[in-house]
């Protein structure tokens, strides 16, 4: 449906292209403010998160992607005309950025958002060049290329599956729309890339259209759905809420980031404006409902306060402390601080149990990663929550687990040994995934490179 | 089950210094062993036991000994494990499980101020340490980094680097002492191993007051964590390991060490380089179990110098109710002292001392004096209420000077293992009880200026214990006078070190965990040096000896 439509746009985008570089060459040095636009920009597009390792020079690249594709190597993007983008144009650079093609014309994988960053403006990408040229430090290091299995090896099939899955059509403010509304709609679907995380693939790894932000994989986490519709996504969520949440990570009493999220409030979402955060919440309550009919109530609905430690007390431990019950292990390592009816702390530092999303989610990844890894938040002082992977089994995890979710969350979320001892090795989606998707992956590919030789062909 | 049987170092006992002990040479690419001889627990089933102990004053209780690992148990009765000499019983209180005593304790992780170093030349009283405060300021600081220390500028121990953090919030009722007590005394917060926030990955003090018996999330320092990050490094760990003899070959050199399991089956281990940091009463218990023909009096025992010289730091004190509403319990249980009676003049005369004030709810102290009192109905509470909002209490931490006489020897009787029990011979001497009288002015001066009333003194000739065991295996530079040489290695055993606050040939006026734990980074970083495997960019020691 899509291909005959495509290609003429990206015929249309390179003779745009080939006069955007003519008018490139004569244009003088950026000003400072167009610098400080890009870094603004470069922050909302989350570009640090992977172009930079923990601890690391920023955007000198290094950082190990882990993709269902397997492991991709995130670049040095640096000004270092060595080892960084130093020698690109800004074409080149819009290329990369927009179109996923690098200046050597080799494909990116889309493990770089360019599907999302797209919809970037001209005159963005222009300051995020500005930036990237003039505000960066150099650094000249170079990264190693990732090496990924056959067939995921073959650059080239990326450009078949641009042509089937990448709307190259840049952000168009849509009539009728406030002002607001238009901004968080270019944040929310440009920049931020959202729907990277929030929108359902499919076997070929593209996003959904029909499902757009209805919820998706991250690795092992889960990243629920974020449509207008009261139950399966945000639509019950206040304005407040979601901005408090964007902002701080923490929506008391309804939910807190932790994961891949809190990563994107660390280094992104928390150093936009809150004008920007308040037209993304307004886009996102716009964006058309996606319902699940197994939600009958919104995830942070379930459960109440309740408190089980009485019947405990003074009752000794098993010495098989495989048979400690969810009322024991509670009251030895969560009840210190989320208090005897899971109430959380007085001064709100720390959360309910109940009225959770992490609990009150059908799917129980996210529970569990946390009750494992913990919840840290970067460039904070505080730890807000540390994680118990040390100190408990995986009987004893599962055990408290199943417990929590039954007594303060969404009972249909089940927590099982199996879960655990999964996710405590970083999860599925490195092992099995793959197994089942190159299988299906390869052939469908191969069949669509197959189509497409044919059809070239047909056209000369 | 393949367990191992060789190694570099072996280190006995897994306590805060053991394990950092380990830590340090198994960071340097040494292979470390470490056997334990109680088995291994979790915070959670120590906050747990504390929870539905019905002794909440009886920090011991979240903490029974394994059978074939025994400690000291006073409560509900006295399990007979320390038999006591007399005259004055020595109450120690210690724990024998992975990670040791710190897993309850206050924190507190003071230096001492310089001139502890010194007593015998400047006073005339004890012994003078083989190095002095500045061969010693490096390793404070180590110390202080790892465990995450704060405190107080003003204490008497001059620093070179700041502390790694903030102090915790300041308590209300601390506020209140120290406000109105400036114009007499100096009160300033406690220098303790206490998250003021998130430090190494444990997250900040909130306050749950029950540091004593077990800080339920890990903002406190202690030896569990130790442990866990001396195995991370890569130190084997072996539980369940009573370590009951250690043997020697012909040139007195240690080659291996006689543990019983859980099941008194004997294992033997081997290595080139021994460790006993098993604290100041099993470390030197295991040297005199291991006497043989060679050593009739034991390891390291040349000197007769084994076990001698016990000290801990006695403590009287008084509680009394203040004019206003203080309400004691909210924050860390130890947060403020005064430290201007630490040193003077007066060590010539008398004991010096630190005075803590108590921040440790009075709830389960108040409503089990009233329910003894016969006191019931709407009367219990009124009296509760005032006694939990006005109740203070402040104590002495008194120096001990080291005396031959007082010495932990082995008992006739012997433990579930057959083991000889260790045996306590204590005495409180006078240049102690004339500093507990001295500081009784202190005392009524500080009840004085905070409006008390209803004082009431601890009982007289009492003297609580504050499980500081110092001296069993002092270190100097005479191998007549001392077990260890300046270093922390025997004077009699090349191979053999002891680390852990036995070392201490004096116990100053503060809490020893922070001086026995620099002494032994010290010796670490010395037995690297000896071996060229210093880490790079780590200070070399400073001999010391000989000033």
């Amino acid at each position: 449906m899509t291909r005959p439509h495509r290609r003429p746009a990206i015929a249309a985008i390179v003779v745009l292209a080939a006069s955007c570089a003519t008018a490139q060459t004569t244009t003088s040095a950026p000003g400072t403010e167009t610098i400080k636009r890009g870094e603004y920009l470069a922050v909302a597009g989350d570009c640090v998160a992977c172009h930079t390792l923990p601890g690391g020079r920023p955007y000198a690249g290094g950082l190990v992607v882990p993709t269902p594709m397997g492991d991709i190597v995130a670049t040095n993007i640096t000004p270092s005309k060595t080892a960084g983008i130093g020698n690109y144009t800004e074409q080149q650079f819009s290329d990369a950025v927009r179109k996923g093609v690098a200046a050597d014309g080799g494909h990116l994988y889309p493990a770089m958002p360019y599907t999302s960053y797209a919809k970037i403006t001209d005159d963005d990408i222009a300051a995020l060049y500005a930036y990237f040229m003039h505000g960066v430090d150099s650094v000249d290091v170079r990264t190693t290329p990732a090496h990924l299995a056959f067939p995921f090896n073959m650059r080239w099939l990326m450009a078949i599956w641009n042509v089937m899955f990448l709307d190259t059509h840049p952000f168009q403010p849509v009539a009728g729309q406030s002002a607001e509304w238009n901004r968080g709609a270019y944040l929310t679907e440009a920049l931020e890339h959202c729907s990277v995380c929030h929108s359902p693939r499919n076997l070929l790894f593209a996003e959904s259209t029909s499902k757009r932000l209805a919820g998706g994989k991250v690795g092992p986490w889960d990243a629920p759905n974020i449509t207008s519709d009261p139950n399966s996504g945000i639509g019950g969520w206040t304005n407040a809420e979601l901005v408090a949440y964007l902002k701080h990570g923490d929506a008391h009493g309804k939910a807190q980031a932790a994961g891949s999220m809190a990563e994107a409030i660390d280094y992104s979402l928390r150093h936009l404006t809150d004008a920007d955060l308040r037209a993304i919440v307004t886009y996102v309550k716009t964006v058309p409902a996606v319902h699940d009919a197994a939600d009958t109530r919104p995830r942070f609905d379930w459960g109440g306060p309740s408190n089980e430690l009485a019947a405990i007390r003074a009752v000794a431990w098993p010495a098989n402390q495989a048979q400690l019950t969810g009322p024991q292990l509670y009251d030895a390592w969560c009840a210190t601080c989320h208090q005897d009816n899971a109430q959380g702390s007085f001064d709100r530092e720390m959360p309910p149990l109940y009225h959770n999303t992490a609990l009150g989610n059908p799917e129980s990844n996210n529970l569990v990663l946390v009750m494992l890894d913990g919840i840290h938040r970067r460039g904070d002082t505080v730890l807000p929550m540390p994680g118990f992977a040390q100190d408990m089994t995986d009987h004893q995890l599962a055990t408290l687990g199943a417990w929590l979710v039954v007594r303060y969350g969404n009972p249909a979320a089940k927590v099982t040994d199996a879960q655990i001892t999964n996710l405590r090795q970083g999860g599925s989606p490195s092992h099995l995934v793959p197994v089942v998707q190159v299988a299906i992956g390869v052939g469908a590919v191969i069949a669509v490179a197959i189509i497409a030789l044919l059809l070239r062909r047909r056209m000369h | 089950m393949a367990e191992p049987s060789s190694a570099d170092f072996v280190v006995i006992g897994s306590g805060i210094i053991g394990a950092l002990t380990a830590r340090k040479l198994v960071l340097a690419g040494a292979s470390v062993l470490i056997l334990e001889a109680g088995p291994r627990v979790t915070r959670g089933e120590l906050t747990a036991r504390f929870r539905n102990s019905p002794r909440r004053g009886d920090w011991m209780s979240p903490y029974p000994p394994v059978p074939w690992a025994p400690h000291p148990i006073y409560l509900p009765k006295d399990n007979g494990y320390l038999v006591q000499a007399g005259p004055y019983p020595y109450a120690a209180e210690y724990i024998r499980q992975v990670g040791g005593t710190t897993w309850h304790w206050a924190a507190h992780a003071w230096r001492n101020v310089p001139n502890d170093f010194r007593i015998k030349t400047l006073y005339g009283v004890g012994v003078d340490w083989p190095i002095d405060y500045d061969d010693l300021e490096p390793w404070y600081q180590e110390a202080e980094e790892i465990m995450g220390v704060s405190g107080a500028p003003d204490t008497g121990s001059p620093r070179k680097k700041p502390f790694p953090m903030e102090p915790v919030a300041e308590p209300y009722a601390m506020r209140r002492i120290r406000e109105r007590c400036a114009s007499a005394y100096p009160v300033v917060t406690n220098t303790t191993a206490r998250n003021s926030r998130t430090y190494d990955g444990r997250p900040a003090c909130c306050g749950n007051n029950s540091c004593q018996p077990i800080c339920p999330i890990d903002a406190q320092y202690h030896g569990g964590v130790a442990i866990a990050s001396a195995e991370k490094a890569g130190a084997k760990l072996l539980t369940n390991a009573n370590v009951y003899k250690l043997e020697h070959d012909a040139q007195g050199r240690i080659t291996a060490a006689q543990y019983y399991d859980s099941d008194k089956r004997s294992h033997r281990v081997t290595g080139k380089t021994f460790i006993v940091a098993a604290n100041g009463i099993e470390s030197p218990r295991l040297l005199l179990l291991s006497a043989s023909d060679k050593y009739p009096r034991g390891l390291a025992n040349s000197s007769d110098m084994v076990g001698r010289n016990l000290m801990d730091h006695p403590s009287t004190s008084l509680t009394f109710d203040a004019d206003e509403d203080m309400w004691l319990g909210r924050g860390p249980q130890s947060p403020s002292s005064i430290n201007t009676l630490r040193d003077g003049a007066f060590r010539s005369e008398h004991a010096p001392y630190r005075l803590d004030f108590t921040n440790i709810s009075r709830v389960n102290g108040a409503i089990t004096a009233l329910i003894a009192g016969g006191v019931y109905g709407p009367e219990i509470e009124k009296r509760l209420r005032y006694a939990c909002a006005r109740e203070l209490n402040v104590k002495n931490v008194l120096e001990v000077l080291p005396d031959p006489e007082h010495r932990i020897t082995l008992a006739d009787e012997k433990d579930a293992m057959g083991i000889p029990k260790p045996q306590a011979h204590y005495a409180i001497d006078d240049y102690t009880r004339k500093g507990a009288e001295r500081s009784k002015e202190d005392f009524r001066r500080i009840a004085s200026l905070l409006g008390g009333t209803n004082l009431r003194f601890s009982k007289e000739g009492d003297y609580a214990n504050n499980q500081h065991i110092c001296g069993t295996l002092s270190f100097g530079s005479d191998p007549h006078k001392f077990v260890c040489d300046p270093w922390g290695r025997t004077h009699d055993h090349e191979n053999l070190f002891c680390v852990g606050t036995g070392v201490l040939p004096t116990c100053g006026t503060c809490n020893s965990t922070e001086n026995g734990l620099a002494i032994a980074l010290r010796t670490a970083s010395h037995i690297l040096d000896q071996a060229g495997t210093r880490p790079a960019g780590t200070p070399a020691p400073s001999p010391g000896a000989g000033k």
